[in-house]
């Protein structure tokens, strides 16, 4: 019989099933990591539903970080913000090897081991993400002078580029929405950034924008337009690097939306 | 903030002007410095550079590249922006480059300033220009982000340093890779006057190194270092003289980067090439492979290229090219060989190398696990074993690879990949072109 634990598909979730599963001392073999909302289930299984935890999931990452070092923490939250079925049971696993290695910072090299190759993908794939969104956002001004933009990231990457847009721009009020996760970042000026949970946009309202707005929105597309160089046109490459699906929160794929003033 | 309009053109107008100026210019790259904000101020720079959007031509827009006049006294030939040339003419002040960055900065459209310029009466008033600019930029605004600026030949080397400290990275063009084509295409412009201002940067910037190994807060002198760029195909120089200029620049001179760009005809002049088939994209493709392999892979010029075969392959990229003319070296053990001869073997790079001698130590490797590391195994399955076997039994031929790498490899434009053709007793793809 295989106990599965079904935690909910977080950082904080999975580790916390983490701390359960092994808690549970059936024996590694016996249990299963799954964060998936709907699962078929299976016969010959038994489950068990995991409320995340701050407290146990504190314990799990901090093991992880003593014992396995920075960079196998870091896999392990950027992976589990990759949408996966089986990355709770790679990191549960991956854990479990790393803990009985003699020098558990190793674990981040063992690509041979199918378990950790799928976290370094996955923390690769984050990562990528990540870093795409970092340069195509688009912030509007809105007419209070807040900096506000839309997001539908494949991985809840909020909490990975919000960092970098917080030191870029300290003295600036500025929020990001997660479309795709009803989540927001927001920065106050001069403050730390926080993470907004339950953010329903069709209820957000927001103020206008601002009365330069509109005139760089079109300076931007008429850059855009004309830095391309006609002779050399190709635009299965630039859809290569710029896939569609980023494209509709992108400003200069956008028609005018309202007549331009200054 | 209320622009300055100018006497007769809004900025606007001005904008799509010198933007279209200035696409030509290939360096589009914010890498190179890693500077965390300090608080106060707007920007900060990522060591990965970050790109913002790629325009219809596929290529990156990492920086707001605008020329900051095209009002040139120069008159070459390949450029658009020639005095004789009947083009729009505009100029920005710096107070509107500085709206203009600060502004499109904020919305997170760009990544920083690539700031060039014609010559606007002298070379030394033009430095000066983009001196000033700079200047309010950087401690007006508190700009901290990414700053690419050109130096300008033949401007007082004391006005290129106090700008060099404002600016992260520096450049200034070879345009061409000879003198000679030089001498022909752009009359104006010397070799000698364009090596000062780079040989000056380099030599401050040695000097910096050691002032910031003294005192770790002294002001960086264009910390992301210096590039150049080269077009190709204007004048008549075989890919090993372009090449040999490449290495040259990255040996004597620790250029960051040297870009290529492949002639563009935007003038009609009797001395520029015809160029019916479009810009030599190819070319300028197998150019950028060559300069990798040259930077990260311990190739040299020599054995990549020779007098006797001065022209790359069109249809082998370089290393695959040099593998084949090489198989004395192969096959290769992956469980054994040592990193340099890795980088060696065609379908392994930088980072599948050393993914392969880390994990090697800690279990072994098959061709799965080669496959997930990253190993582009249709190439480099004729060039290794694993655990002393092949993954399928191949012959160690150069025909046989040579026929096997040609089989539904990379895309090639149309018209230099042969389609179907009747065969005949001589056909073989390396005597073509």
């Amino acid at each position: 019989m295989i106990r599965v634990f079904r935690c909910e598909d977080t950082l904080t979730g999975i580790l916390t099933g983490v701390y359960d599963a092994w808690d549970s001392r059936l024996g590694h073999q016996n249990v299963r990591l799954s964060s998936v909302a709907v699962e078929d289930l299976e016969l010959f299984c038994e489950y068990t539903d995991v409320e995340p935890d701050v407290e146990k999931a504190g314990k799990v990452f901090r093991t992880v970080k003593r014992r396995m070092g920075e960079e196998a923490a870091l896999m392990i939250a950027y992976a589990s913000a990759c949408p996966h079925d089986g990355k709770a049971d790679a990191i549960y696993r991956m854990i479990v090897i790393g803990l009985h290695l003699p020098d558990g910072r190793e674990i981040c090299h063992m690509l041979t081991r199918p378990e950790v190759n799928l976290i370094f993908e996955l923390r690769k794939k984050a990562w990528h993400i990540a870093h795409r969104y970092m340069g195509f956002v688009r912030f509007r001004e809105l007419e209070n002078g807040v900096l506000f933009s839309e997001i539908e990231a494949e991985a809840d990457i909020l909490a990975m580029i919000a960092p970098h847009f917080a030191d870029r721009m300290p003295g600036e009020n500025w929020a990001l929405l997660d479309r795709n996760r009803q989540k927001a970042a927001v920065h106050p000026a001069g403050k730390n950034w926080f993470i907004l949970e339950d953010v329903d946009e069709a209820k957000l309202s927001l103020p206008g924008l601002s009365r330069e707005e509109s005139y760089f929105q079109e300076l931007w597309r008429r850059f855009h337009r004309a830095v391309g160089i006609r002779e050399r046109e190709n635009k299965a490459l630039q859809q290569a690097f710029l896939p569609l699906k980023f494209r509709n929160v992108m400003t200069e794929f956008q028609e005018m939306s309202t007549p331009l003033k200054r | 903030m209320g622009y300055r309009i100018g006497q007769e053109m809004d900025l606007m107008q001005k904008l799509e002007i010198l933007a279209d100026a200035a696409k030509y210019d290939v360096a589009c790259t914010s890498s190179g410095v890693d500077r965390k904000n300090t608080g106060s101020g707007t920007g900060n720079c990522m060591a990965a550079g970050i790109c913002h959007s790629f325009s219809s031509d596929g290529r990156c827009i990492s920086l707001l590249k605008i020329l900051f006049t095209n009002e040139c006294i120069f008159d070459c030939r390949y450029c658009i922006n020639r005095r004789s040339n009947d083009v729009p003419r505009a100029s920005f002040t710096p107070q509107e480059v500085c709206d203009l960055t600060m502004g499109f900065y904020r919305r997170n459209y760009i990544e920083g300033l690539f700031l060039s310029s014609g010559i606007f009466q002298s070379p030394d008033v033009t430095m000066d220009l983009l001196y000033q600019t700079l200047y309010k930029l950087r401690r007006e605004y508190n700009f901290q982000g990414y700053i690419h600026v050109k130096a300008i030949p033949g401007a007082d080397p004391e006005i290129v340093e106090r700008t060099g400290y404002l600016a992260d990275r520096m450049s200034v063009n070879l345009e061409l890779p000879t003198a000679e084509g030089l001498r022909v295409l752009a009359p104006q412009k010397q070799r000698s006057r364009m090596l000062a201002p780079i040989r000056q940067v380099q030599m401050r910037r040695q000097e910096n190194r050691q002032e910031l190994t003294l005192y770790r807060h002294a002001p960086k002198f264009v910390p992301a270092g210096q590039s150049t760029q080269m077009i190709i195909g204007a004048s008549g120089e075989s890919d090993f003289q372009i090449l040999k200029v490449a290495e040259h620049m990255y040996r004597k001179y620790e250029m960051k980067r040297v870009f290529y760009s492949a002639f563009v005809r935007v003038n009609d002049d009797s001395l520029l090439p015809a160029l019916p088939g479009g810009p030599p994209l190819l070319r300028e493709h197998r150019l950028y492979q060559a300069d990798w392999l040259l930077r990260y892979y311990g190739f040299h010029t020599e054995e990549l290229l020779s007098e006797e075969r001065p022209d790359f392959n069109v249809l082998l990229d370089p290393k695959c090219d040099w593998a084949l003319r090489h198989l004395e070296y192969f096959p290769v053990e992956v469980m054994k060989a040592d990193y340099q001869t890795l980088l060696r073997v065609p379908g392994i790079g930088v980072r599948s190398a050393q993914r392969i001698v880390k994990t090697r130590r800690l279990g072994t490797l098959d061709y799965g696990v080669l496959k997930k590391i990253g190993v582009v195994l249709k190439r480099a399955v004729f060039f290794i074993t694993c655990g002393g076997r092949q993954m399928y039994p191949v012959r160690l031929e150069e025909d046989y690879i040579l026929r096997n790498l040609l089989d539904g490899k990379e895309k090639l434009p149309a018209g230099t990949a042969p389609a179907c053709m009747q065969l005949s007793l001589f056909d073989d793809p390396r005597f073509s072109v």
